[in-house]
């Protein structure tokens, strides 16, 4: 599917910023299933100086720094990318018991499995525990495949957790979530990755896009007016007859397809936030985000 | 040998013992101490311990414990004997650290870098990948010469075989290597000719060196200058600030916080007074995580937005590099042997003590088996565990310890008990040596031509005899160490004693906008005091304990000024002479009431802040002032020790600022200082006259001369008593006299105009109507109690005073002050 993603971020001050550091993660990735089209960044006022650079997972970030005073920030990210469907494949794959993949994670002897080792411990919003782990292992039961014990993991958090835009922040701890089982799609991102982390297997946070207004006949998806958020799951080495990097979102329960554009991956939210800012003055602020993502015609994909 | 000096010390087999060989004899290497010693009279050694305390209070040499209450420095604990190490002993120590610091820094290189080592499988990921000091932004090509820790630090014991180990390393941030050169600088005073006779390596050229090697691998400058280098602190909060301030004045670094520097086109710069200058090196003095709040840790008010991407390429130095911290777990200690031999070729010259990670389920069956002999840590700083000794434990203990291992066997180091060695101290009390047990840390410091160790270093004192942990946090101590050496030893030195001694303040351009604003702070409560003083001095004089009143009609006056003062409360109507005279007990040294006491705390913060910029005796003086001062807080102290409070306290300001007028560099910070001064003093003595010629007329103004210090002139030109006319001639329009108000204005004007020419125009408060009224003066007419005209003048002269200031913080200050920065995300 081809997308077209307009995602902008408008800071209001009451007094003057008088110097604002920006990292952007706004720039999708470049995937075997991704393939990124036109893209640009405007920042209003103008940044005087915008670089850009890979991060430390490979995507691919802008620092702009705004040395004039101003009022108000605006930051507008234009993208065009095309998605291939990957659910089908992934629900192909030969099916591995989740222990092994468990196992191999686990063994100090051998060389750590490439990537993945990165995605097993605690990060700064994603702690492990043992009331994540009782969560996790009513879909982890003996040797069921890991691709379907996640999904059934997915499953119960799309049943027991209530989307509430309200209830959380971007600093609410797991714990509380847990608790209070409600949440956004950050959340249950970050809790489906606190519950795979804490039974020692590998996950790791996802910041995309989903479609705002599906195509005539499919449901419309939940937090398609904000930027999303959704986990990646190891299942063992392709090559060795695993499905490798499976993503799902615990917010839509699904496995990601051809509606989800990829901006950038990390071990938590904190790892690839769209926009995180350093400012030196401002006083109060308001923020306003949008988010639109609307297919293109399929025949323009056709056609390239 | 004096039996009575070592009467008490116990010489038991269990430990090693420094000073004994066997029962009775002491190791060749501390018999020139030891006969030094008991050859002293005990007058003798209680003079020098005595010096030793005054010298360690006098230089404010201070620990800050977090988790005081009070939140007060404790002032540093420091043994009179040095722990003394024989030299073929040293010279072992010292190539076991400079292989250690090489392998560190190797692993550094490597995990930041290529990660060989977890390819191969010689560090297990978790080690990596879970410790939250893993810092994935900071991971990049090639650090300068490969060297990433620059500053390293190893905490050394030794065991009753006399074998020594590897407790910890240091390797983020080390600190006591100021604290190591305080010590010395003050012990080798207390045996001067003992030092030289036994050939003690000095310190100096090891921090010449650290300072060099750092400007050798900073980026180079354009043109011909040398790279910038700057000590960066996290403040005066920080538990070592005392250590920070020391350090940067004996290496001539500036001092700086996160919120001096800032980040434009990828470069470090310091703001400063005239603008931006680039920062070419920083020793840091701040944790990892803090040092960037954009790409670290995002809740951190102290670090440099942008720093790590100015790193990143290779515009700044950071030492040690951002990411150290990595270095800094127990669980990395037992891959260290095969670390070495992959990395070095080599075997450890000196072990780790011996420790088991528990993340490997063959060494947690193991820990679990032995948990009796085995002290249990955190695996990773982040997780702050208390150690856990097994011996403490009972059986329920050790199945509840075994449990908690096996919930979270990742997080979890076992490590054998080191029992430490002991080392004699002198018992104050007594004149004896007591056993004590003790640590050594040691520094070593990243040159081009590789590690080169400081020859001595800390040695961290228990508070008890049998101590198992050594805390500085915890009331522990520490000593000189002395490295023996057999060839004659270099007597370098990098202070400047007959340079610095009464400098208030460096000379240089490179005056950060806090410092400056700290100096113009400085200035303005050095002057409030004084004149809180001398207010007290006055009504003391007047009203204290049955003194004979010579003249009740200023009484009402001088109340008012009180009550101006916060002294006595706005409110209160007359309070009579017992009441009043609790409350000027109270205003004097209670720092809980407002006076002098209180005033002289916020002179005392400030300060603090200046504690790099501000020579010794400036702080000897003050140290020696609040003490003086608050001594007698809540005790029912004699009028006349009161008023020699009071004497002392006037004195003490008269020497501070003599300090800033005979011994400060006439550059700009001075020049903050003094407008400070002027701004207050002219403030306060429109507001004194204010409240004077609106009092009675026919008081006799004696008094009013004492409070402007100005009763001697009065007296040597007129020899008569006291009259409106002269006086207030003398206070107001006379610009010779220092206390006038012309005086203020002349100077502050004077100021003004040197700052504009350097720093361009700011604000437009010029003191020219104020220097037009005093032209226009009508002496006859407005010198005359209950003027009008001249209460007006004043409160004008008054408001420019204020407005000036306003506008000096304006320009130079106020993007330091509380600023506001701040962190989102979105």
């Amino acid at each position: 599917m081809r997308l077209s993603i307009l995602h902008e971020t408008h800071y209001r001050y009451s007094s003057p910023v008088v110097l604002s550091h920006q990292l952007l993660h706004l720039t999708p990735r470049a995937l075997p299933w991704q393939q990124c089209g036109a893209h640009r960044i405007t920042v209003e006022p103008a940044a005087s100086e915008l670089v850009e650079r890979d991060d430390y997972y490979g995507n691919r970030t802008a620092h702009a720094l705004v040395a004039v005073p101003h009022e108000a920030l605006l930051v507008r990210a234009e993208s065009e990318v095309i998605v291939k469907p990957r659910a089908q494949a992934v629900l192909a794959a030969p099916r591995m018991p989740w222990e092994t993949v468990r196992a191999r994670l686990g063994r100090l002897d051998a060389p750590p499995v490439p990537e993945a080792g990165e995605f097993l411990y605690e990060s700064r919003n994603v702690e492990r525990s043992r009331e994540l782990a009782d969560y996790a292992v009513r879909s982890f039961t003996a040797r069921r495949g890991i691709v379907e014990a996640a999904s059934d993991l997915a499953r119960r958090i799309h049943k027991d957790f209530k989307f509430d835009r309200t209830a959380t922040s971007v600093s609410t701890p797991l714990k509380q979530v847990l608790k209070d089982r409600r949440g956004v799609c950050q959340d249950f991102a970050h809790l489906m990755i606190g519950c795979l982390r804490s039974i020692g297997l590998a996950a790791r946070y996802v910041s995309g896009y989903i479609l705002t207004s599906p195509p005539p006949g499919r449901p419309r998806l939940i937090g398609a007016d904000a930027s999303h958020a959704w986990a990646s799951i190891w299942c063992g080495e392709p090559a060795k007859g695993g499905a490798g990097w499976v993503d799902i979102d615990p917010t839509n329960n699904c496995i990601v397809d051809d509606f989800h554009a990829t901006l950038a991956w990390g071990r938590d939210f904190s790892d690839v936030t769209p926009m995180r800012g350093v400012i030196l003055g401002g006083g109060a602020q308001t923020l306003a985000v949008r988010v639109t993502v609307s297919p293109q015609l399929e025949a323009a994909l056709e056609s390239k | 040998m004096s039996r009575e000096l070592l009467s008490e010390y116990p010489q038991t087999g269990n430990r090693y013992d420094e000073l004994f060989e066997s029962p009775q004899t002491p190791r060749e290497h501390w018999k020139p101490l030891i006969e030094h010693l008991a050859a002293w009279p005990a007058e003798r050694m209680r003079e020098r311990l005595n010096a030793v305390h005054s010298q360690v209070r006098e230089n404010g040499v201070t620990y800050n414990v977090y988790a005081d209450p009070q939140g007060a420095d404790r002032p540093w604990e420091l043994d009179l004997l040095p722990m003394v190490l024989a030299q073929d002993e040293w010279s072992r120590i010292e190539a076991a650290v400079v292989q250690r610091a090489t392998l560190l820094n190797k692993i550094l290189v490597d995990v930041y870098g290529e990660q060989r080592l977890l390819r191969e499988g010689l560090l297990p990921p978790a080690l990596v990948y879970g410790h939250a000091g893993f810092l994935r932004p900071c991971r990049r090509d090639r650090p300068a010469d490969d060297v990433m820790l620059h500053f390293y630090a190893a905490d050394l014991a030794r065991s009753p075989d006399g074998q020594w180990w590897v407790i910890d390393d240091r390797t983020q941030a080390p600190s006591g290597a100021g604290y190591a050169l305080e010590n010395r600088i003050i012990i080798s005073r207390a045996f001067p000719q003992l030092f030289r006779d036994l050939k003690v390596q000095h310190l100096a050229r090891f921090f010449a060196t650290l300072r060099d090697s750092l400007a050798q691998w900073a980026p180079k400058p354009e043109g011909s200058g040398s790279p910038f280098t700057v000590l960066l602190t996290p403040g005066p909060h920080n538990e070592t600030y005392f250590e920070h301030t020391y350090l940067a004045r004996y290496l001539g670094l500036p001092l700086v916080e996160g919120s001096d520097l800032t980040v434009r086109d990828g470069c470090v710069w310091l703001k400063t007074l005239s603008g931006l200058q680039r920062v070419h090196a920083i020793l840091r003095r701040l944790d990892d995580d803090y040092c960037d709040p954009l790409e670290l840790r995002s809740d951190s008010a102290l670090g440099i937005p942008g720093l790590v991407e100015a790193v990143r390429r290779g515009n700044v130095l950071v030492a040690n590099a951002l990411g150290s911290n990595l270095l800094e777990s127990s669980t990395l200690l037992g891959y260290l042997p095969a670390v070495a031999q992959s990395l070095l070729g080599e075997s450890l010259k000196m072990p780790s003590v011996a420790t088991w990670w528990c993340g490997e389920q063959a060494a947690l069956n193991e820990v679990i088996a032995n948990i009796g002999r085995l002290v249990i840590r955190g695996a990773f700083p982040q997780l702050r565990v208390e150690p856990m000794f097994g011996e403490d434990l009972d059986e329920r203990g050790k199945k509840r310890v075994a449990a908690m291992l096996r919930a979270r066997p990742n997080d979890y180091v076992a490590q054998e008990l080191v029992h430490l060695s002991q080392a004699p101290v002198w018992d104050r009390a007594h004149p004896r040596l007591m056993p004590r047990s003790i640590g050594l840390r040691v520094f070593a410091c990243a040159t081009p031509n590789g590690y080169m160790v400081m020859p001595g270093g800390l040695t961290r004192v228990a508070s008890a005899a049998d101590a198992r942990v050594i805390s500085m946090q915890r009331g522990g101590s520490s000593k000189d160490t002395w490295a023996l050496a057999s060839e004659p030893v270099s007597t370098f030195t990098l202070l400047r004693r007959s340079v610095g001694a009464h400098e208030l303040v460096r000379a240089g351009t490179n005056l950060s906008s806090r410092v400056v604003e700290n100096l113009f702070w400085f200035g303005r409560y050095c002057e409030r005091c004084d004149a809180t003083a001398r207010l007290l001095r006055v009504a003391l004089g007047r009203f204290g304990d049955n003194v004979p009143d010579d003249d009740e009609r200023a009484r009402p006056v001088i109340l008012s000024l009180l009550r101006q003062a916060g002294i006595v409360p706005a409110t209160a109507g007359d309070l009579g002479d017992r009441d009043l005279s609790a409350t000027l007990r109270a205003a004097i040294n209670d720092d809980a009431s407002p006076g002098l006491a209180s005033g002289l705390r916020q002179l005392m913060r400030v300060a603090a802040n200046l504690r790099e910029r501000l020579s010794l005796d400036n702080w000897r003086t003050l140290n020696r002032l609040t003490q003086g001062i608050t001594q007698r807080r809540g005790r029912k102290a004699a009028f006349s020790d009161l008023l020699g409070d009071l004497d002392l306290a006037i004195a003490s300001f008269t020497t501070l600022s003599g300090y800033a007028l005979d011994g400060m560099t006439r550059d700009p910070g001075w020049r903050f200082l003094s407008i400070g001064r002027r701004i207050e003093r002219l403030q306060w003595v429109c507001a004194t006259l204010k409240q004077t010629v609106a009092g009675p007329p026919e008081m006799d103004l004696t008094w009013l001369l004492r409070l402007a210090d100005s009763i001697i002139t009065y007296r040597a030109r007129y020899m008569a008593r006291p009259e409106w006319l002269p006086v207030l001639d003398l206070l107001i329009r006379d610009d010779a006299n220092p206390r006038s108000v012309a005086f203020q204005v002349h100077g502050l004007r004077d100021y003004a105009q040197r700052l504009i020419d350097l720093f361009g125009d700011f604000g437009d408060e010029r003191f020219h109507g104020a220097l037009r009224d005093l032209l226009q003066i009508d002496a006859v007419a407005e010198f005359q109690p209950g003027s009008e005209r001249l209460i007006a003048r004043l409160d004008a002269w008054q408001g420019a005073a204020y407005r000036h200031g306003e506008q000096l913080g304006l320009r130079f200050f106020s993007h330091v002050g509380e600023a506001s920065s701040q962190t989102f995300a979105t």
